[in-house]
């Protein structure tokens, strides 16, 4: 038997009961929906609001303008990742789960596989409509998908929504609660960078301020835009293996 | 023929010991009541058997070998730990639809069990909207869903009406006539009268006894009185309760 097939025998039925699960829940739904509909839709709007530089000569990215709503789809990626997660934990669903697929490494891979393969998707589809589409929007100002860094913004997009998720997910798995994990993502993801502001060196390192160097068609921070993206999968590494650790090591 | 071997099992939650040196087995074709005071271990070492905890020393293992070294567990052990644990949000179709898929059961069995528990009209309607009752024949029909060989229930009958207490002490009466082995853990003693022939009972984490009713009974019966599985029962643990109201 190959590595491949050893892995994926067991792995296989416990995609399929983490897919069936994030199915059957509507919470989990509208926030991957919002993931994919909010930053799309309010990027569009923006692209097609826009009416150009005003007045003096502005530094004016036309690729990074199609990015306008992704805040908003941040959002809605960590709280995909933590109601993934904690809509098992909040009523004892856990132990149902764990008596279910004792192996618990398979358990989280399974459904991380499933919630990180989602966000991609949804990931995939907000970068290339939101680029794609609002550079139609912006007419005179805008450009395209062709445009040197443009495709790669767009692409980029999808991983970086994928590692937000994991992040949060991990998070999730470590604290067990939804208090516990947003009073720890947030801060992390939308506090910290605004109030000690970007220039500062550390700050450039937050996995949020990291991964959107991706986005830049010339990325100006100290990061580049792949190396800044590599910054951001560590922190989702160092989540994932916390959450993972802590999992395997204590009482259900 | 698959039983349930517990072997010097001890699980300390920091230093409070919640089950010491514990062993007893259970058997095949018949039910063995789990009888003990709130707190004396037995949902601890449920939870033990499932791998869901990690005992500090000693085992136990099914069929000889440990709950979590089978990749189909579910189709080795059925247990109703918790009946409140299902997602409120997912149907009892959904609910059991997740189960079945981690452990490649066919979907057939879903419609199987929720007829054997009664829950045929409910199955497309939202766990949230049912009563504790209902959620007990949900927990149980998630049990039967492997149809395993051995089956594990924490407190079945909590929340039943009296037609779903005749149901449940029947069904775990068929369940052991198939030759399962079946654990049930209850606080109901006229209600096990009925249904154990077995008993293993704890206090304070330790065994107290492991008998046949009838022998149970006879040895802890007190002179002159009727003998019956409450007087028994109330004999023997009397020592071993940790909480008890003062006065009464």
């Amino acid at each position: 038997m190959s590595a491949t097939q050893s892995v994926m025998r067991p792995l296989a039925p416990v995609l399929r009961s983490e897919w069936a699960k994030i199915r059957s829940v509507r919470a989990l739904q509208a926030a991957l929906l919002a993931l994919l509909l909010g930053s799309t839709g309010i990027s569009l709007l923006a692209c097609g609001l826009y009416d150009g530089p005003g007045g003096a000569a502005e530094d004016f990215e036309p690729v990074l303008r199609s990015f306008y709503g992704l805040p908003f789809g941040q959002i809605a990626a960590v709280c995909f990742g933590v109601l993934v997660v904690t809509s098992e934990y909040s009523h004892g669903g856990v132990r149902l789960s764990l008596a279910a697929v004792p192996r618990r490494g398979l358990l989280l891979l399974g459904k991380l596989a499933v919630t990180g393969g989602l966000a991609l998707t949804a990931g995939l589809f907000t970068g290339l409509v939101s680029v794609g589409g609002g550079q139609a929007l912006l007419g005179e100002h805008g450009t395209d998908l062709a445009a040197p860094g443009a495709l790669r913004a767009a692409l980029g997009c999808g991983l970086y929504l994928m590692l937000l998720t994991l992040l949060a997910a991990g998070t999730a798995v470590l604290v067990r609660g939804p208090v516990a994990a947003l009073g720890i993502l947030v801060p992390l993801l939308f506090l910290l960078a605004p109030v000690v502001g970007t220039e500062s060196q550390v700050i450039q390192f937050l996995p949020d301020q990291a991964g959107q160097q991706i986005l830049h068609p010339q990325p100006d921070g100290t990061l580049g835009a792949w190396t800044g993206l590599a910054v951001m999968a560590g922190w989702a590494a160092l989540a994932v293996g916390a959450g993972g650790t802590a999992l395997q090591r204590r009482d259900a | 023929m698959t039983s349930i071997e517990i072997n010097e099992l001890t699980k300390r939650y920091g230093a409070v010991p919640a089950v010491e040196g514990l062993s007893f087995s259970v058997a095949p074709g018949r039910v063995t009541g789990f009888l003990g005071p709130n707190g004396s271990g037995k949902s601890t070492t449920m939870r033990l058997v499932l791998g869901l905890d990690r005992p500090t020393s000693g085992n136990a293992l099914i069929g000889g070998r440990p709950y979590v070294s089978y990749p189909e567990p579910m189709r080795r052990v059925g247990a109703l730990l918790d009946a409140t644990a299902a997602h409120p949000a997912r149907t009892a179709h959904q609910h059991l639809l997740t189960l079945a898929l981690s452990n490649r059961i066919p979907e057939r069995r879903i419609g199987e069990v929720l007829a054997r528990t009664g829950l045929e009209t409910a199955a497309r309607r939202r766990v949230h909207t049912f009563s504790l009752g209902m959620r007990q024949r949900l927990g149980i029909a998630a049990a039967l869903l492997g149809d395993p060989p051995v089956l594990m229930l924490d407190e079945p009958g909590n929340g039943l009406d009296p037609e779903g207490i005749a149901w449940i002490r029947e069904l775990l009466r068929r369940l052991a006539a198939e030759g399962r082995a079946v654990l049930v853990s209850s606080h109901q003693m006229g209600e096990t009268a009925r249904f154990a022939d077995h008993l293993v009972v704890l206090g304070r984490g330790r065994l107290l006894a492991d008998a046949s009713l009838e022998e149970f009974v006879a040895e802890h019966a007190g002179a002159g009185e009727e003998p019956s599985l409450e007087r028994a029962y109330l004999r023997l643990t009397e020592e071993a309760t940790t909480y008890r109201a003062k006065g009464a």
